[in-house]
């Protein structure tokens, strides 16, 4: 009798023990999961096909919210609502660093899982960074411009928004490439905002002010289509093939100035695996199934007239 | 009780003598004057959105969301109490954006250079005091009008953004006393929601029960009547908008506190949503009429549409879109049932 009783014991030990266990792991059409990118660019719909790609394959619900403006109050809002949806995910690629720590903190304190791709705030407490390391392809782009210059001359730095933490860390790459290279000089830093018509007018007066320049560096979506469309006019068109552009993101203008002679190089990040990169680890994170995540470089890759029609991203 | 109305709608008694006598009696004359609220009007509209939305989201009624709509829309309905007296006099301010960013921004390079909460906090205010001043001024002694002059002063203060912080965002430490006032909580109640509710208190008061209040609503109605009458119009007209700077500072203010981060573009485009908070409220931009509740029940109407998009998983895209059609909706039901009273 004691054995029979030791036995229906230990049945029924194992028995909650099994179920303890799989009310861990939630089931994945339980699970929600939102994306919020930094706002309505075509770098970020890449990483929404990623994303979803993988949303679809996980089997998990998927949510793309677009914030209307690049403050970072609205994304913070963003998050507060979604924090009230109760997802149990989100990937975020931030806008503004600091405004988004405390709100991402609370998210994390009320069990959601939070990770950063593309631009980041470190000091948020999130799990992971998926991105480009973008120190390290700053140094890249320094490095084809070097060479294509043969370490001599004068470039300028057309970026977006100022204050982005991303581009100023690929300014950062840049300049320390540069420094094996101490015959290229840096003659202008300007800024857009992404805004094309301001990009126009900004290269055009960079021309204008250094008609001895050799290179750009067009370290944001925006200097590729904006360096492309001034080098096509009667004014500057004399200048297309003495500069060497180099710019970043693969936008159709920016691959068209490519073929066309007006662009040399482009850095292609790599939107579609951050996407779903982005989606998987949250998806393994919110099952248990990731004890110790590590940031993500997922790179870029330089890309010129030989390779444009085979490189992936 | 909200049951007193402006000046303008007096004129409706001498129709009513062809009708049915009504049911008379304390409780039914009480109903009735209720019902004749203006204010019951985009009321309705509010709740019914809110209806809406949390029978396809159980989220929406939860504390938490809805105490962080409420945060979320308490600096737009916060500014609009301020432009709502700027209109009900016939004028307009298009500076409170500009001002609320510029705001922020002394804010945040007061701490930077290692000043004190007060002292950071005094100067953001300051700021508003004195661009609402010049503001009261260009219009009252110069005599520009109120659009154009406003219109000048934002881009003045948008240009001063750009030039102190060269685009980049100012990020300063502060002690956790000052996030409080964007960050805390009395109960379950966000600090700048208890700030709301104090200011639509104070100012209700102010609009119904002051002569100052009257005197608003008279340089509104008539002005040159009004002067006539001995109101000192210019002085009225200098105090609103004085009030609203200072109003659309304390909201930069909050808006640093709540953020610990002042951007170039903050503010941008914030005056647009606090008109339309304005315009929801019953304001008539040729003056005149409007109250501070109305105000603030217009901000509600577009911040909870802004939740419930994210709430109900709603393209985003579409978020502009749905508040235009919400705002045409609710202010047309508006004058319907005004024209219809009047009849």
């Amino acid at each position: 009798m004691k054995l029979t009783q030791r036995f229906t014991a230990s049945a029924l030990v194992a028995l909650a023990a099994s179920v303890g266990a799989t009310a861990h792991a939630k089931d994945a059409k339980d699970i929600s999961v939102a994306v919020i990118p930094k706002v309505a660019v075509p770098f970020f719909d890449d990483c929404n096909k990623g994303a979803k790609t993988a949303a679809d394959k996980a089997g998990v619900k998927y949510q793309w919210v677009v914030p209307q403006n690049t403050q970072g109050s609205t994304q913070v809002q963003i998050i507060e609502d979604l924090i009230s949806r109760h997802v149990d995910g989100i990937a975020i690629s931030v806008n503004e660093p600091k405004s988004v720590e405390s709100v991402m903190k609370r998210a994390e304190q009320s069990g959601i899982k939070v990770l950063t791709y593309d631009s980041d705030s470190p000091r948020s407490g999130r799990s992971m960074y998926i991105g480009t390391n973008n120190e390290q392809a700053g140094a890249t782009m320094a490095d084809t411009m070097g060479k294509a210059l043969n370490g001599q001359g004068e470039v300028a730095i057309i970026t977006g928004q100022l204050g982005a933490v991303n581009l100023n860390e690929r300014i950062a790459g840049i300049k320390k490439g540069l420094a094996k290279y101490p015959g290229i000089k840096i003659v202008e830093t300007q800024g857009t905002d992404d805004d094309l018509a301001r990009g126009v007018s900004v290269v055009e007066t960079t021309l204008r002010a250094h008609p001895q320049l050799k290179g750009i560096f067009g370290v944001s979506q925006v200097g590729g289509p904006a360096v492309a469309k001034v080098l096509n006019t009667k004014e500057f068109g004399t200048m297309k093939g003495k500069l060497e552009v180099l710019a970043f993101d693969d936008l159709p203008d920016t691959l068209k100035g490519l073929k066309e002679g007006y662009i040399q190089g482009i850095m292609v990040q790599r939107p579609v695996t951050m996407g779903s990169l982005a989606v998987e680890h949250l998806v393994a994170q919110i099952q248990g199934q990731e004890a110790q995540p590590k940031d993500i470089d997922t790179g870029v890759t330089v890309v010129t007239k030989d390779n444009m029609t085979s490189y992936t991203k | 009780m909200i049951c007193s109305e402006p000046v303008k709608e007096e004129r409706s008694v001498t129709a009513i003598s062809s009708k049915k006598e009504p049911p008379s009696g304390r409780a039914a004359d009480w109903i009735r004057a209720c019902l004749r609220i203006r204010e019951l009007n985009v009321l309705s509209v509010l709740l019914l959105v809110g209806l809406l939305i949390s029978v396809f989201s159980p989220y929406f009624l939860t504390t938490n969301n809805l105490m962080g709509v409420f945060r979320s829309f308490s600096l737009i309905a916060l500014m609009s109490i301020g432009m709502m007296l700027v209109i009900i006099t016939g004028g307009i301010d298009l500076s409170v954006g500009s001002v609320m960013g510029l705001s922020s921004l002394v804010t945040a390079l007061v701490f930077q250079h290692g000043y004190n909460a007060p002292a950071a906090i005094g100067a953001g205010l300051a700021v508003g005091i004195a661009v609402g001043a010049f503001n009261g001024f260009m219009i009252t002694w110069i005599q520009l009008p109120p659009f154009i002059a406003t219109l000048g002063t934002l881009s003045i203060g948008r240009g001063l953004m750009y030039i102190i912080t060269k685009g980049v965002p100012v990020t300063p430490d502060v002690p956790d006393s000052f996030t409080f006032i964007g960050q805390g909580y009395i109960g379950f109640v966000p600090f700048p929601v208890v700030i709301l509710l104090a200011m639509t208190a104070v100012f209700s008061v102010v609009m119904r029960q002051t002569r100052f209040g009257r005197y608003v609503y008279a340089t509104g109605g008539n002005e040159v009547a009004a002067r006539l009458s001995g109101v000192r119009t210019a002085r009225v007209k200098f105090t609103v908008y004085v009030l609203s700077g200072l109003i659309a500072s304390m909201a930069g203010v909050i808006a640093f506190s709540r953020f610990v981060s002042a951007e170039p573009a903050s503010g941008f485009g914030a005056e647009l949503d606090v008109i339309a908070a304005a315009a929801i409220g019953g304001a008539s931009l040729s003056g005149g009429a409007g109250s501070v509740e109305g105000a603030i029940i217009g901000a509600a109407l577009a911040g909870i549409i802004t939740n419930g998009v994210v709430l109900l998983n709603i393209d985003t895209y579409a978020q502009q879109a749905i508040t235009g059609c919400v705002i045409l909706i609710a202010v047309s039901i508006d004058i319907w049932r005004v024209r219809r009273k009047e009849r």
